[in-house]
């Protein structure tokens, strides 16, 4: 791809993009992949995923994404449709697998420790996760990262809704007491300014 | 911090694109991919449409179906009812040929698919 095909594809909007691939052209959809990429892989860490899995299974997801590419009207966001189907793609490999089961069964084991961050200091939100059990990241990942509701986290994992739920509620629970105090320095930051 | 703020900031974090050092490596990969199924779908579609098409044409050609059904027509110009009924024997005949049936429906089959295909790729550009 020249260099003028590449700089006219970036300053195009992802719908732009989406429609050019929807027509073919996989150029504009490698520039979607460049822009989300990143993104979606992320997504499919804090899931759990390790970062080889996270990797295949994104690039499955960005094929299934082209596939099925003139299904996307444009109506939310890019990044949000994929994320969407790599979320899907991501559980169906777990339960192939049959690590979902355990992963999401109410008690699970306990996380490993994570040390608090120091009192006014900042803790991002990948370690804040590890505080969670692997259900609860999972759940909390699929309803916050993916933006699947309760009711489709509750269909893609098989599982009760009202586990999904307790799962939503207990990991939210962790993360604000990790996160809080980032929270609130930020707000103070904003009173402040 | 109220439950809606947090979630909406819990949002937000999600919504931040994690700093991944291999991004440009990962895109390329997948556009390998992309190119590599258009590929092998392009020899499919060429593949099956050629095999299907010699198939076919050398069925119709050894078959003298063309001058037949000229013949039958020319025959039955006045009435077309009549012509129908003169063809009708015709692709009988053809389909009886007990050494050429099955290569006649491998050779739509083939022609079945490819065109199936070619349908997919237009309605997608559609």
């Amino acid at each position: 791809m020249s260099r003028a095909e590449r700089h006219r594809l970036s300053s195009l909007h992802d719908v732009e993009l989406a429609t050019l691939a929807a027509a073919g052209d996989r150029q504009a959809f490698g520039e979607l992949v460049r822009r989300h990429g990143s993104a979606v892989r992320g997504l499919l860490r804090r899931m759990g995923a390790s970062a080889s899995e996270a990797d295949d299974l994104a690039q499955d997801a960005f094929i299934s994404a082209f596939e099925s590419i003139s299904e996307f009207r444009g109506e939310g966001a890019f990044a949000a449709w994929v994320k969407k189907i790599a979320a899907r793609a991501c559980m169906r490999r777990m339960q192939r697998a049959k690590r979902l089961r355990d992963l999401t069964a109410a008690g699970a084991d306990d996380p490993a420790p994570v040390a608090h961050p120091d009192p006014g200091g900042r803790m991002d939100l990948d370690e804040a996760l590890k505080a969670l059990t692997d259900g609860e990241r999972l759940c909390v990942s699929l309803c916050y990262g993916a933006g699947l509701s309760h009711g489709e986290a509750a269909e893609a994992l098989n599982l009760p809704l009202g586990t999904v739920k307790s799962h939503v509620k207990r990991g939210l629970d962790k993360l604000r007491a990790r996160l809080a105090p980032e929270d609130q320095s930020v707000e103070g930051r904003r009173d402040n300014g | 911090m109220a439950e809606v703020e947090f979630e909406r900031a819990l949002e937000r974090m999600f919504a931040r694109t994690p700093d991944i050092s291999d991004a440009a490596s990962f895109a390329d990969r997948v556009q390998r991919r992309l190119d590599r199924g258009w590929a092998a779908r392009r020899l499919l579609i060429g593949s099956a449409g050629v095999i299907g098409g010699v198939i076919g044409a050398s069925q119709l050609i050894m078959s003298n179906l063309f001058s037949r059904a000229e013949a039958a027509s020319s025959e039955s110009a006045r009435v077309l009812t009549s012509s129908v009924r003169q063809i009708a024997p015709q692709a009988d005949w053809l389909f009886s040929r007990p050494a050429g049936v099955e290569t006649v429906w491998v050779a739509a089959g083939l022609a079945l698919l490819a065109l199936g295909f070619v349908l997919t790729r237009i309605i997608e550009e559609i």
